[in-house]
């Protein structure tokens, strides 16, 4: 049995029920919960304040691993910011943490993948800084653009086939992969259809999230059905492949 | 949206790793379900259990973002520790903020034992001896009467969630008596819940958990039949014609 402890957007009623609906019967989930109500550059700032005491809590359920399962709240200071936010929770846990910034940087690694389309529930100010996290660490975005919320509830009620239009709509020959970021957006149900369909691989950020957690506590299994990332957990990373 | 037909926010004490899980494995289509933790430490000691009164209200604040149709505190002794008074007091502060039914185990207990009609039953906790005096008071206010208690007796509140199903099991089936009506199995820590059928084909008489007792409220509480089969009379019950009505009376009484 493993335990992952997952730190997720107050008003987030998308990423829990994913999560749940991927593990593998002997991994359990532990939520805890971080205030948050718009997508906004102020309120995600704010998101963090409790991120000590809400990983403290999480330790005392002696999770494996904690995830900051948000997106926007791990990319909102650009570079290493994700990575400043994973030693926060470490080191007050004490527990091997990351976040969904993290995990989307490293699975685009792991694929070999450089030039990529930005597809996202945020406004176009969000949006902005997301493309820049990901220009910033190497990736050459060809493409970005939002639907254009703020109110996370909101996102929460868009159906996954909006995920899969905006996909679709921004797709274009010259990207190796697709970002869908966001992890209040319904992505899961799209994705396999989606690579089928452009046969390239599509990232969600919850996905990622679902990866570098199963990664973490060392499982080698896949899990089909939501893209090739999660359905070849223990395929050799093509980054290592080249070096 | 997920949770189209129900959204549960459930507040679980922070060392708990039972309660979220059993109540995903049990959730139907449609249903939900939205996890915030009540800060607090590992020992179930009186002063931890009061605290949680308090500490619970932040945890409610935030599940509350998720508009939930129903919120579940879910800690037992951390519901009766200090009375029936005290339980209403944290049901009326946690719909206050989340403007949702609010359920407690404690109230869930209760109120499954008076809806089964039953005086006198047996108890099996893991709970220390203060707490577990505590219990057998707050079930005797409601006209309820604790029979036999047969306890874990542990204050580390994360190994409750060690005792396996099977030790629950013989725990239940060695400790009643015929003298009485039903068990109840107290905390939401203790698995218990894959057990509880087997318990009452085994043993001919009602028994019931923390875990389910406080699903069958919040169920009841949504107008949701969940159609949970394989987890007790009590929840198949809500599969009943006008069951509902019947819990959310007794949620409103208890």
């Amino acid at each position: 049995m493993s335990r992952i402890g997952l730190l997720v957007p107050s008003s987030n009623t998308t990423v829990e029920p994913e999560f749940y609906r991927a593990l593998p019967n002997e991994v359990t989930l532990h939520v805890a919960r971080l205030h948050l109500s718009q997508i906004a550059t102020d309120s995600i700032a704010g998101m963090v304040s409790d991120i000590e005491q809400r990983s403290r809590d999480l330790a005392t359920a002696d999770v494996d691993v904690i995830v900051l399962g948000a997106a926007a709240p791990s990319f909102l200071k650009g570079l290493g910011y994700d990575r400043e936010m994973a030693k926060k929770i470490e080191a007050a846990s004490g527990k091997r943490a990351t976040t969904t910034s993290t995990a989307l940087v490293e699975a685009l690694k792991h694929l070999g993948v450089s030039r990529v389309v930005l597809g996202a529930a945020y406004d176009d100010k969000v949006n902005a800084i997301a493309k820049n996290f990901l220009e910033v660490n190497g990736f050459n975005v060809l493409a970005a653009h939002g639907l254009g919320l703020v109110d996370n509830l909101v996102v929460g009620r868009l159906d996954a086939s909006s995920a899969y239009d905006l996909a679709r709509k921004i797709d274009r020959p010259d990207a190796e992969a697709i970002v869908l970021a966001c992890t209040n957006w319904k992505t899961m149900d799209v994705i396999e259809r989606l690579e089928r369909e452009l046969n390239k691989p599509v990232l969600s950020t919850t996905q990622v999230s679902i990866w570098a957690a199963l990664r973490a506590i060392g499982r080698v299994e896949g899990v089909p059905g939501y893209g090739r990332l999660l359905r070849d957990l223990a395929a050799p990373s093509k980054q290592t492949q080249l070096a | 949206m997920y949770g189209w037909r129900g959204r549960i926010g459930l507040l679980v004490p922070s060392i708990n790793t039972t309660m979220e899980t059993e109540f995903w494995r049990i959730a139907p289509e449609g249903v939900s379900v939205h996890t915030a933790r009540i800060a607090g430490g590992r020992e179930g000691t009186p002063e931890e259990l009061r605290n949680m009164e308090n500490a619970s209200k932040k945890a409610a604040e935030e599940v509350g973002m998720v508009e939930p149709d129903v919120v579940v505190y879910g800690c037992t002794s951390g519901s009766f520790f200090e009375g029936p008074a005290w339980n209403k007091k944290i049901c009326e502060q946690l719909t206050a903020i989340t403007k949702a039914p609010t359920v407690t185990t404690a109230g869930a207990m209760v109120a499954c034992l008076m809806a089964g009609g039953h005086k006198k039953v047996d108890v099996v906790t893991p709970y220390v001896e203060v707490t577990n005096e505590r219990l057998k008071q707050f079930a005797k206010a409601h006209g309820v009467e604790v029979a036999k208690l047969g306890t874990f007796d542990m204050l580390d509140m994360f190994d409750h969630a060690k005792i396996l199903p099977e030790e629950i099991y013989a725990k239940v089936k060695e400790m009643t008596t015929p003298d009485s009506e039903a068990v109840f199995v107290a905390c939401t820590q203790l698995r218990a819940l894959e057990v509880l059928d087997m318990l009452e084909r085994d043993l001919g008489k009602p028994v019931y958990s923390a875990v389910q007792a406080s699903a069958w409220q919040a169920y009841a509480a949504m107008n949701v039949d969940p159609k949970i089969m394989d987890c007790g009379s009590l929840l198949r019950k809500l599969s009943e014609p006008d069951s509902h009505k019947i819990a959310v009376k007794h949620l409103r009484s208890a």
